[in-house]
This record gives structure tokens, C-alpha cells and sequence, in this order.
């Protein structure tokens, strides 16, 4: 008689070849990042509280566990930028009779506004610095 | 004193067998033996109790999908050659789909979720064919030409984790089939299959792990298809929640 | 313990096989009467059935300076006028507008920079006319039927059911019996109007093109219940198989250039009747290489004699060279041959020339039936290659058989469709004393302890054909392989299986399938000594060099019989071709002339 065996997904079932650790890792990113959104919005709310509260809390970014959750949120976040855009030909793909524009110009449209965008905020940052510093 | 490799099987008798288990066999090697002659090596010679799905032999007819080593593979497709240094290969069914009995599995799932999507020319308005062919450019034929490869294999289902997780998914087959139509020049029924993409077992359960198109043999590229489904999909929400705000409800 | 339970159903219409013919038989049935229920049975899902597997295109007069009397022309001389006109006149007429239909229905056809259907050169045809969709014309025809079929919800489909019997009652067919393979139980289906689609029988030759599943099924039901099978002898070699495993390398190869040379490089061809050479790169219709299939494997078998050929690690071969093609027109017309050529003979279609010879492939004979597909049996229909409706003749001209599922897929399913919309169906209860004998007869071949191996008759029966019915037939070994067909038949009697389950047992279906291979095989084997002439493909170079029109104008008929089957002949259709002589190469354009 009949009796399907059915298999049941494993919990390990990411462990089984590379491609899948690979995505694994790419969702893991969302962690540190969250981590590190947390922490933000601890120094947010020091700051309501007072220029002591909040210079207390830049303080607490110097100790090495955060400069680490630092450093990981930055990796986190490239990698998940640089994964992310080798995608987004896949994604967004503009071939009609009308409009085409080839999968190499959307990934390099892509890359251009990644790195314009993060470079025109670390401009923005430091420029808000020096005039802050010359205060 | 032929040259023999180690061929292990995963079986399973469901008049006899709680469970699955593994079966080991000897068969001798050459150079453009595949798992398929393998596997009807065994057959013919060693156990004719081996249950196994094959036809063409030549990657055209799907029927052949197996794990090899943990990978999903066209067992007409695979060749031991490639194997020789990792010694031993051990071949079993499908992943993510119940086994019917030792290599052949249930695909009835899948093939319920490919006739969900409407999978047909759908025009407004048939005409006569004594009136011609719909005209298509080779350009336009292109454009949907990949995901109209597709041989039903299943391999891509196998390696889909979402679908593992949950096999209401219609999974990566169903809707790069869905798309072949939505792209097809001459087809008319995109806003009809769009419900299917919609749902939460359409589009939206795919994370884009990407393995579908990496073990799919054909080169159709589901994991492409559901993605630009999202596109699609958001852009019908969009377009839907506009038209309630300015009180044309189109439910 | 008590014989097992056997399930019953009901439909209007059940048709058995689910490729390109069964499922068009199906679509047609379900337009001509949307209120019939109609049944669509297969032993396997319909996209492994091996129209899947078709290359190179589908025929349909469509360029202006064609035209249906050509398109008739070449397929009667083609058939070495063994074709019944009548029916090639209704075909040529009607091909055009199935391939319009599929392309309704989405069939990527291959088409022109302004969006018009292309048509491609293929063997033996004057004027282009083979539509093609790449070079994977089966593949996307089927997927094309099968997806269409989809929207019907008065088809509906029992998978994996393997059909064993052909239920008869009161002198017509009542139905069927199937086993589901799931679970190895019987079925009994009752129905109006049945349509055999099952296909060929090529894998009763050891090397062959053809898929598993192809060991003509419905030709063996058929003939169980004493319909004749016709023309059996007529077997297609295709000329270019890959050598060792059989697979297929499509016409279009030659279609879009490819030449063949033996070992010393050079086009042998030209040296069969098909010269003079044509210039690399310009093939010419009906020359050389875009020859007729049955000329072309000659050609091989002989250069193979005379020790010209090549010898490969998998058998003797000639070269089908593209070189000339370059990599851009061989990846935009031929891709599938490249990976084809590179995965199963490790050979690169832009650099190398790739290993082929003569493979068995198509079975022009089959059940016999009338131009309206309907059998001798009255409720019984047949269609595609599993038939003889007497449209391809002696040989077969390729893109003529994927046509032929269209247009007689159509006729088959509107004539069930009449018959079934005409009479009642049976009760399946009344078919249920004969289903219970068929099932303890299967169930005893299951159970079966002798001593006889599967493998090993299959094998014997495989190699018997391939010496006494393959390209050439000489008169010893003719009558060798029939005597070896009937001791084989007796040895199936004492088959001994292992596989004693129930659930997916693919040892005891193998099992039935060579009880039909055998049959088949029995039967053309006694066809080809019968026939005492050389006509196509059915070649006796040494007894019967000569076409003898005056005795054998005629179809073949084998009727089983207890030991022997019995011959009887039956007159050809002609209605405006007069036999004449078959002309390619510089004679055909001589004959043309004058």
C-alpha cells in the first residue's frame, strides 16, 4: 500500500553546503545591525536627558566592546550592501518595448548611489562638525 | 579486474520500511557512465527491487531529479567521472518532497502549484487562426524565453529552503512559469495571475536565497522570476491602494 | 486471500497517453463538447512523454511559393508512395492551421526579425517548411498542449496510471483497466470512446533515440484484442544518434548547414544518389545531407562495410560537422545539440565535429485505422505514432510526425467526441468478471518464480532485431530474429521477478512492457519477411533489391495469432500521385526538368 515518508525540513538544514551558509551569513547581518540600531536609540534618548547624560554615553562607545559592535555593524552593513546590489539586476530588470536599460547600468546606477549617498553623509557629518567646532 | 565505484542508495519500501535506509552497491566504472546508468546497472543486474524515475536520458523530460551527494541532480545529467575523487556517491530522493518509494518522490504538490497560476495564453480577445500568427519579435521572444525552459524537474524545489519549510509555497517552478506567461508579448493575463503572485505563498515566502537557479539545469533563472515578481507585485499594491484613496475601489 | 479490490470509474472519453497526440485529442474533445468528461491516462506526467524529446520542427505549408500539392508531393515520394493519398492530402491541408493554433496557445515558434513565423530546410522537403521553436521543438509543443489542456476543467488526469488492458464488450471497446502506480492496485475505467496515444516502439532495438517509456503500449493492447497492426516492417533509422547511448541529434543540424563525412573527411553522399556536393555552409533541399532519413542511414550502413566510418570507443561513426556554422548561429539555432554533444560525448559542436550514426527512432506503422483515426474496433481510436492512419508511408519525412499529433490529435478527439456524445456509457460493474482475470493475471507475472531474467530476455530481444530488422534485411537472419522473437515469447512465460511489493513496483511494470515489446517486436519482424520487395526504410538488398509495385503496392497487416501471425495485405490510396522513381540531388532537379 501506499505510505509517503514524509522529510521533515532539519533544523540544521542551512549547515548542509556552502550556498546556504553563504545566505545564512547574508541574513545574519540583519543582527549586528539591529544590535547597533538599538544602541542608537539608547544615545537618543541620553541625549533628551541632558548634554551630561549624553557626553556619558559617548563616553561608553570608547569601551572596546562597542568599538566592536561598531566595526561589525560596518562590515554587516557592506556586506549586506554588496550582496544586495549584485541582486538588484536580477530584481530590477527594465526590458520593454518602450524603456531598456541593461542589467550592468542598473548594478552600476546602484553602486554610484551607494557610494554618493554614504560619501555625501560623511561630508554632511563633518562639515556639521567643523561647525560645530567652531562654536 | 574492472574498475568499480561505490554507489549508495537510499531506500525505502513503504510495505516493509518504517523509515528510509541506505543500501550500498558496487558497479563498475567508465568514463561516460552516468548515475542513470548506474542506477539501471543496478536494477538489471543487483537488485531489481530498486525503484527509480527516467526517460529521455537526455535532460529533456524531467523525470530523472535525485540528490547526489546532498546536491539536487538530474541522475541522466550526472556522471560518476566527476566523483571519482570524493570516493563514493550516495544517491537518494529529492528533498522537501515526501518519498513515494526509494528514489521517487511525491511531486503532486508541485504539480498542483504549477496548474494554480493560470499557466496558458490568456487574451481578451481570441482570434481565428485563419487570421495568422500573433506577431513576436525575436527581442520579445527573449524576454520571457528563459523561464519557458523549464522541464518540470523539480531540482529547484529540492533546494529551496522556503518550499522545505513550508510546501504551500508555490515555489520557484510555478511562478517563473507564471512569468514566462506575464512576460510573453501575446499574453493578456498578467492582472489575473497577479493574485497568485500577491499572496503570502506567492512571491512574498521567497527570501532569495538564490539556490533554485543554481542548481536548476536549464538555465531558467526562477529565483530572477520571482524577484521581478516582487516588483510587480508591489507596483499592482501601489497602483490598488491609489485607486481606493481616490475612492475607485477596484475589489 | 481474495482477489483485491478494483477500483471503478466513469468517463465519456479516455485517452491513454498524454503527449503531444493524447493531449491534443483531449483539448479537441473538450472544445467539440465541453459537457463530456474526459479522462486523459498516462504512465507517466505528461511532460516526460517523449514528444518532449523532438528537435527539429513541425511541418505546415506557410511561404508563398509553396504549397499544399508540394508539401503532398514530397511526403507521398518520401513514403516511397506506400502513403494512403487521401489522408496526406487532408494532412498537408490542415497542418498549417494546427501549428497556428499551438502558436495561439503560446508555442514559441522560431520567428523572423519582423515577427513572422520562420521555417527552416529539413530532409526530403522541396520548399522550407518546418516551423521549429530553437531546436526544441517536441519540448515546447508539449509543455504548449499541456499547459493549454490546463484550462479545461473537463479534462481531468490520472497520472502514473499504467494502462494493461483494453476492455471489449459486445464487439466494441467499453473501456480500459490501468494499474495505479502508486499503489499497485487496479483500476477499471468504462468509457464511450477510447483513443490509444501511446507512441512508438523503437526500444525494441538495442540502440535508439528513444525514451524508456516508448515500448509500444497501445500497439501491443490493440493488437491483444485483434486489431491489425499495419506497415510494421517500416522502421526509422534517424541517421545521426549519438553512438553508444542513441541520442538524438536533431535534422536541423543539416537543416541550418552541418555536413556528414566518413573518416577520410569526405561527404560520402554524394556517392548514394544525393549529389552532386553542395557548397559548405549552402544546403540544398532534397540534396546531400537534406536528403530522406531512410537514404542517409543506407549511406552509413554501407561506408561502414566498406570500413570508411569511424571507430569510437562507443561504436562505429561518421562526423556531423558544423565547424563552418560558427559559435553565434550554432548557439542561436542549434544550443541544445552543443550541450548535448559536449555532456554525452565530450565534444564541442564549434571545435570538433560530433560522432553519429543510424539510430532507431520512429515506427511509421502502428494500429491500423482509417483516415478518421477510428480502429477496426468499433470505440476505439488511435492517433500519433502509436497509429498507422497511412500518412507517412514506407519512410517518414521529418517535421511530419510532430505535425501529424495536431491535426490527427484533433480528428481523434472530435470523432470520440461524436461517438461519445451519441451512446451511453457502461456500467463498469459490467466489465468487472474480465477486469478481475486481467488483474490475477498481472498479479500472477508479479508474483511470477521462474527462472527467466528480465534484463537479460530484453537484451536477447533488443539484439535480435538489431541484426535480422535493422537498416538492411537479410533473408537468414530475417527469419533468425522471428524464430528468436517466438523463443524469447516462450521464455517471457517463465520470467522469474524479484520485486514482490506493490507501491511503485517498476520491476513488474518493466515487466508488462516487454509482454508489448515482444509483441511488437514479433510483429514487425514477420512483416519485414513478408514483404518481398525493398521499399523506404525496408531495404532486402540482397533477396528483394527492387521496389515491386505490382505485388506490394500494399499495406502490411499482422493479426496475432496462436503461434503465428497472420498476414493479410491491404490495397494504398492513390489519387494523383502515380508510383514513380524516387529522385534527390541533381536527379530530382534533372526529373524536375523534364
Amino acid at each position: 500500500m501506499r505510505k509517503p515518508y514524509v522529510q521533515r525540513q532539519r533544523a540544521d538544514w542551512w549547515l548542509r553546503n556552502p550556498a546556504y551558509r553563504r545566505y545564512m551569513l547574508r541574513e545574519a547581518t540583519a543582527l549586528p545591525l539591529f544590535l547597533y540600531s538599538l544602541l542608537l536609540m539608547s544615545g537618543l534618548y541620553q541625549f533628551t536627558r541632558g548634554e551630561a547624560a549624553f557626553l556619558a554615553w559617548l563616553e561608553l562607545l570608547r569601551s572596546p566592546w562597542l568599538l566592536a559592535l561598531h566595526g561589525m555593524a560596518l562590515a554587516a552593513a557592506l556586506y549586506h550592501a554588496v550582496t544586495w546590489i549584485a541582486l538588484v539586476p536580477k530584481i530590477l530588470v527594465i526590458d520593454s518595448d518602450r524603456l531598456r536599460v541593461s542589467p550592468a547600468t542598473v548594478k552600476r546606477a546602484h553602486q554610484l548611489g551607494a557610494v554618493t549617498c554614504n560619501a555625501g553623509l560623511l561630508l554632511l557629518a563633518l562639515l556639521l562638525l567643523r561647525a560645530a567646532g567652531g562654536n | 579486474m574492472t574498475d568499480k565505484v561505490t554507489v549508495r542508495v537510499q531506500r525505502y519500501r513503504p510495505e516493509e520500511d518504517a523509515a528510509p535506509w541506505e543500501q550500498s552497491f558496487e558497479v563498475p566504472y567508465s568514463e561516460d557512465l552516468s548515475i542513470l546508468d548506474a542506477l539501471n546497472q543496478i536494477k538489471d543486474q543487483q537488485d531489481p527491487t530498486l525503484s527509480h524515475r527516467w526517460s529521455c536520458r537526455m535532460a529533456i523530460c524531467g523525470s530523472c531529479g535525485v540528490m547526489v551527494n546532498n546536491e539536487p541532480k538530474l541522475s541522466c545529467k550526472t556522471f560518476l567521472r566527476d566523483y571519482r575523487e570524493q570516493g563514493a556517491v550516495t544517491v537518494r530522493a529529492l528533498d522537501n518532497f515526501p518519498i513515494e518509494r526509494d528514489l521517487v518522490s511525491d511531486i503532486s504538490g508541485f504539480i498542483d502549484h504549477l496548474e494554480t497560476v493560470q499557466p496558458w495564453l490568456i487574451r481578451e480577445q481570441e482570434t481565428a487562426v485563419s487570421e495568422g500568427a500573433y506577431p513576436q519579435t525575436p527581442e520579445q521572444m527573449q524576454r520571457y524565453a528563459a523561464f519557458g525552459q523549464c522541464i518540470n524537474c523539480g531540482l529547484c524545489y529540492a533546494a529551496c529552503p522556503q518550499f522545505g519549510r513550508d510546501p504551500a509555497f508555490l515555489g520557484p517552478g510555478a511562478l517563473a512559469l507564471a512569468q514566462r506567461y506575464n512576460l510573453d508579448s501575446r499574453d493578456q493575463g498578467a492582472a489575473q495571475r497577479m493574485q497568485w503572485l500577491n499572496a503570502e505563498e506567492g512571491v512574498w515566502s521567497c527570501t532569495f536565497v538564490g539556490s533554485c537557479s543554481e542548481v536548476c539545469p536549464k538555465d531558467v533563472d526562477p529565483a530572477a522570476a520571482i524577484n521581478r515578481g516582487k516588483v510587480a507585485s508591489d507596483i499592482n499594491y501601489a497602483v490598488n491602494l491609489f485607486n481606493i484613496l481616490r475612492g475607485k475601489d477596484d475589489a | 486471500m481474495s482477489s483485491p479490490e478494483i477500483t471503478t470509474l466513469q468517463a465519456d472519453i479516455v485517452i491513454v497517453g498524454g503527449g503531444g497526440a493524447g493531449l491534443r485529442a483531449a483539448i479537441a474533445a473538450a472544445e467539440a463538447n465541453p459537457r463530456l468528461d474526459i479522462l486523459l491516462l498516462s504512465k507517466v506526467y505528461p511532460m516526460r512523454s517523449h514528444t518532449v524529446a523532438a528537435e527539429g520542427g513541425c511541418a505546415g505549408v506557410i511561404q508563398p511559393h509553396d504549397s499544399f500539392d508540394a508539401h503532398f508531393d514530397d511526403t507521398v515520394s518520401g513514403g516511397d508512395w506506400l502513403c494512403d493519398q487521401d489522408v496526406v492530402d487532408y494532412f498537408v491541408r490542415h497542418a498549417t492551421e494546427e501549428n497556428l493554433r499551438l502558436e495561439h496557445w503560446g508555442c514559441p515558434w522560431s520567428r523572423n526579425a519582423d515577427g513572422s513565423i520562420n521555417v527552416r530546410a529539413f530532409g526530403g522537403m522541396k520548399i522550407e517548411r518546418t516551423w521549429f521553436a530553437a531546436d526544441k521543438s517536441g519540448f515546447h509543443i508539449l509543455h504548449t498542449l499541456f499547459q493549454t489542456s490546463l484550462k479545461y476543467p473537463s479534462i481531468r488526469r490520472c497520472d502514473e496510471y499504467f494502462c494493461t488492458d483494453l476492455l471489449v464488450e459486445d464487439g466494441a471497446c467499453a473501456g480500459i483497466q490501468a494499474i495505479d502506480m502508486r499503489n499497485g492496485s487496479h483500476t477499471v475505467i468504462s468509457a464511450s470512446a477510447v483513443i490509444l496515444a501511446t507512441g512508438g516502439a523503437a526500444r525494441v532495438y538495442r540502440y535508439n533515440t528513444n525514451g524508456g517509456i516508448v515500448t509500444g503500449d497501445g500497439m501491443a493492447l490493440a493488437y491483444r484484442q485483434g486489431v491489425p497492426l499495419r506497415d510494421m516492417e517500416f522502421v526509422q533509422y534517424h541517421p545521426t544518434g549519438l553512438p553508444g547511448s542513441g541520442i538524438l541529434i536533431t535534422e536541423a543540424a543539416r537543416g541550418e548547414g552541418g555536413v556528414l563525412t566518413n573518416r577520410d573527411g569526405y561527404r560520402y553522399l554524394q556517392d548514394y544518389g544525393l549529389g552532386p556536393e553542395t557548397p559548405l555552409g549552402e544546403p540544398k533541399n532534397k540534396h546531400m545531407e537534406l536528403g530522406p532519413r531512410d537514404r542517409l542511414s543506407q549511406a552509413f550502413w554501407h561506408e561502414a562495410k566498406a570500413g570508411r566510418a569511424l571507430a569510437t570507443s562507443r561504436g562505429e561513426a561518421v562526423n556531423l560537422d558544423l565547424r563552418h556554422l560558427g559559435e553565434a548561429r550554432i548557439n542561436e539555432r542549434l544550443p541544445f545539440i552543443r550541450d548535448l554533444a559536449r555532456t554525452y560525448v565530450n565534444v564541442d559542436a564549434v571545435y570538433e565535429p560530433i560522432p553519429v550514426r543510424p539510430t532507431a527512432h520512429y515506427t511509421m506503422g502502428g494500429i491500423q485505422t482509417d483516415r478518421h483515426t477510428a480502429t477496426a474496433l468499433p470505440g476505439l481510436f488511435a492517433a500519433g505514432e502509436c497509429a498507422s492512419v497511412g500518412l507517412h508511408g514506407a519512410n517518414r519525412l521529418g517535421s511530419n510526425s510532430l505535425a501529424e499529433l495536431g491535426v490527427f490529435g484533433r480528428v481523434a478527439g472530435e470523432q470520440a467526441a461524436a461517438r461519445a456524445g451519441e451512446g451511453a456509457v457502461l456500467d463498469p460493474q459490467r466489465l468487472l468478471a474480465r477486469a478481475e482475470d486481467n488483474a490475477a493475471r498481472l498479479d500472477a507475472l508479479r508474483e511470477s518464480s521462474g527462472s527467466e531474467s528480465l534484463a537479460s530476455i530484453r537484451d536477447a530481444m533488443a539484439r535480435a532485431m538489431e541484426e535480422g530488422a535493422g537498416i538492411f534485411r537479410l533473408p537468414g537472419q530475417m527469419q533468425q530474429t522471428c524464430t528468436a522473437i517466438a523463443e524469447l515469447k516462450e521464455r517471457y512465460c517463465k520470467l522469474g521477478l524479484v520485486d514482490r511489493s506493490r507501491a511503485f513496483n517498476t520491476e513488474w511494470l518493466n515487466a508488462i512492457e516487454l509482454g508489448y515489446l515482444l509483441d511488437v517486436a514479433e510483429a514487425m519482424a514477420h512483416a519485414a519477411l513478408a514483404r518481398k520487395e525493398s521499399r523506404g526504410s525496408h531495404q532486402r538488398p540482397e533477396d528483394f533489391p527492387q521496389r515491386d509495385d505490382g505485388q506490394f503496392l500494399k499495406h502490411s497487416l499482422v493479426y496475432r495469432a496462436a503461434d503465428v501471425p497472420r498476414l493479410e495485405w491491404q490495397d494504398v490510396v492513390i489519387t494523383r500521385s502515380q508510383p514513380a522513381e524516387r529522385h534527390y540531388g541533381g536527379a530530382g532537379q534533372q526529373e524536375a526538368k523534364s
